[in-house]
């Protein structure tokens, strides 16, 4: 058995990076059914867009960061206002498949606009190195883990606390209730949106840091994302947390035993796998309801 | 199951919006068998006349006009054509949504080019084996989500597409080597199936592909008109009146599971044989989700849906190339046709086209009529 205590606190900084996106996809599909899809794509074209200011040299350093996240949080936002309220009547599934036109409308700009040449952004916490168990990890990675856990914490009891919060939770409940009791629910649903991009703009410009920015790579990011929400049914913010770290720290786990090691990015879709047959065998009574 | 009940039910008017149009994904009306080929009004002879001269000139008209490259591009759309047939069924007649369908197709090009390697079976058996292997794995990826919702069936396909990516990348794809990974360091990047005897040429195994995709389409209209139609028709209104109807859910949300990805595995192994081979650049998770695109912007309600969603896929690439524009745009207008699909014309191209054509001469001639009223008043 070899000592794992190094790949433990590798995986917790890989496992921030689950943890921090499939957080944001679970606070927006629980306020609005949308499962976004293209929260990847965003989050790499505002990185994009970052680079491109920090290449151009016109605006001081920290400008550039925050476009990443005003980004994030406009183009969501546009989205949600546009194509929210003609989509809300329609099934998750309908909505999830919307939000993969925006995936392909950004992916095609992104490598029209910047497909030639390779990009990529140092944040300067990434210079900061701190050995911890004998493995390295930088300032990004530790913020990444931060933010991780700040989001679910401060998004947890924003939605219990706050009343915008309680009217998302109303929402999520039953869209037409809320909408008699007289919540202005497109409003809501905006907040919603312009959060969940704030957080997803946030998040690529980390994800550029800690994965790298490459378009492709950035844009399906979300497929093991999408695990970590899937292990908490995409309901529960703090089981999608905890399985981003679970899902880091056996990756990183499998790296030191060299016949899986090859294997080791398939754990998440392994992961995401198993719990669904779990999910789906204690499904059973009430199957005919879920579908519609 | 407690996911958020944001959407109503079909059959309650909504206080917030208008109530949409039907959907392919969300249950929708079914479409009457009459209206699989697009054209009602036309009487069967004349219909089956048409389709027979249209299908005779594809498969010996076409050949004649067209160089080699092009007729390569042509066979390409061929066998797409099979996929998108598979995956336009699975969302316009069962109401689900894969998106590991071009995953499936390499899986069915790596079973032909292993059993090939292997044995020494006959093209057509290994073809039917290459199906028959990816409609089980197929259906072994979607059997734990069937018990769950549509939209967990969508993302544990996105799941499965994600893991054969990744095992794809691993074993480099079958390159030339032996072994069940078919790895070599010294082999090619690309690996090529033989072909068969009768149809070595290029056109000669262009007619193959159409005669299988013909096949395949064949299967299709018997699935749509038959016992399985009835019971997909069924359950994509509603499942509790199809499970009170006696239709075993099950057993056939799984068949039409296997059935697209039987499908994609014929392709796949007519793929392997086509000029130029398989290699594993061609298989990047992207093109699972532009072939959801494209398959929804052709028309899932209709079998012509699948040819058009296959030109789109393989033919307008192409020839934009031709034409020296970038094929980037081609991505951000599926991008928005997806959109638009969803949005307003859930029946695709194929219905769209029709009838927006026929809206375009209605106008025409209204504002032809009263410009001929003004010169007849002009004159003395």
């Amino acid at each position: 058995m070899p000592d794992l205590k190094p790949f433990i606190v590798l995986g917790v900084a890989l496992g921030g990076v689950f943890a921090m996106s499939g957080v944001g996809l679970v606070v927006l599909y629980r306020a609005t059914g949308v499962l976004n899809l293209a929260y990847g794509a965003i989050g790499a074209t505002g990185a994009l867009i970052t680079w491109s200011l920090l290449d151009a040299g016109w605006v001081p350093d920290w400008v550039a960061y925050l476009a990443c996240i005003v980004f994030g949080g406009a183009a969501t936002l546009l989205y949600g206002v546009l194509f929210g309220p003609p989509f809300s009547a329609r099934d998750p599934l309908v909505k999830a498949t919307a939000t993969l036109g925006l995936l392909l409308i950004l992916l095609g700009t992104m490598q029209w606009v910047w497909g030639r040449d390779p990009h990529g952004i140092t944040l300067p916490t990434s210079r900061w190195n701190r050995e911890i168990f004998d493995a390295r990890v930088s300032g990004t990675q530790i913020i990444g883990v931060v933010f991780a856990i700040v989001v679910t914490t401060g998004t947890a009891a924003f939605l219990r606390v706050t009343k915008v919060g309680t009217a998302m939770r109303a929402l999520a409940d039953d869209r037409e209730i809320t909408a008699t009791l007289g919540v202005p629910v497109r409003r809501v649903e905006a907040a919603a949106w312009l959060g969940s991009g704030i957080v997803c703009g946030a998040a690529g410009l980390l994800l550029s840091n800690l994965v790298g920015l490459d378009i492709v790579g950035l844009t399906f990011l979300v497929i093991p994302a999408l695990a970590a929400a899937l292990i908490g049914r995409l309901q529960s913010l703090w089981v999608t947390l905890a399985a981003g770290f679970l899902i880091g720290i056996v990756q990183s786990s499998l790296t030191a035993f060299s016949d899986v090691a090859e294997y080791r990015t398939l754990t998440p879709f392994v992961l995401a796998i198993l719990a669904l047959l779990f999910f789906a065998t204690r499904q059973r009574e009430t199957d005919v309801g879920s579908s519609r | 199951m407690s996911e958020p009940q944001a959407q109503a039910s079909d059959d309650e008017p909504t206080l917030v919006e208008a109530a949409p149009p039907a959907s392919p994904l969300d249950g929708g009306e079914a479409v009457s068998p009459g209206a699989i080929g697009g054209h009602r009004t036309w009487s069967g002879p004349v219909r089956l006349l048409v389709l027979a001269v249209a299908l005779a000139f594809v498969a010996f008209g076409v050949p004649g006009i067209i160089d080699r490259y092009w007729l390569q591009i042509v066979t390409s759309v061929v066998i797409y054509s099979i996929v998108t047939l598979g995956l336009g069924l699975l969302i316009g007649r069962a109401g689900m949504v894969s998106l590991c369908q071009f995953l499936l197709l390499a899986i069915g090009a790596w079973v032909a080019l292993r059993l090939d390697y292997a044995t020494s079976l006959p093209f057509p058996l290994l073809i039917l084996i290459a199906g028959v292997v990816t409609g089980l794995i197929g259906a072994l990826i979607g059997l734990p989500a069937l018990r769950l919702s549509g939209l967990y069936l969508a993302l544990i396909t996105l799941m499965a597409a994600g893991a054969i990516t990744v095992v794809l990348r691993i074993a480099q794809f079958p390159n030339g080597g032996g072994g069940f990974f078919g790895n070599s360091a010294a082999g090619g990047a690309s690996s090529r199936l033989p072909r068969p005897a009768i149809a070595t040429g290029d056109t000669a195994y262009y007619r193959y592909c159409v005669a299988v995709a013909l096949l395949m389409f064949l299967l299709a209209l018997w699935h749509v008109r038959g016992r399985p139609g009835r019971a997909w028709a069924a359950l994509r209104q509603s499942q509790a009146t199809a499970v009170a109807a006696g239709v075993n859910v099950t057993l056939y949300r799984l068949w039409a599971f296997a059935l697209a990805s039987f499908m994609a595995g014929v392709a796949g192994a007519l793929l392997a044989a086509a000029a130029g081979g398989v290699n594993i650049n061609q298989f990047p998770v992207q093109n699972s989700i532009l072939l959801l695109a494209v398959v929804l912007m052709g028309g899932v309600y209709s079998l012509g849906g699948a040819v058009v969603a296959a030109l789109l896929l393989r033919l307008l690439p192409a020839l934009l190339d031709n034409w020296g524009v970038s094929t980037e745009l081609l991505t951000i207008l599926f991008g928005v046709g997806v959109l638009q699909v969803l949005l307003t014309a859930p029946g695709g191209l194929v219905d769209q086209v029709p009838k927006d054509l026929a809206n375009l001469g209605r106008g025409l001639r209204k504002l032809a009529s009263p410009r001929r009223a003004g010169e007849e008043a002009a004159q003395p």
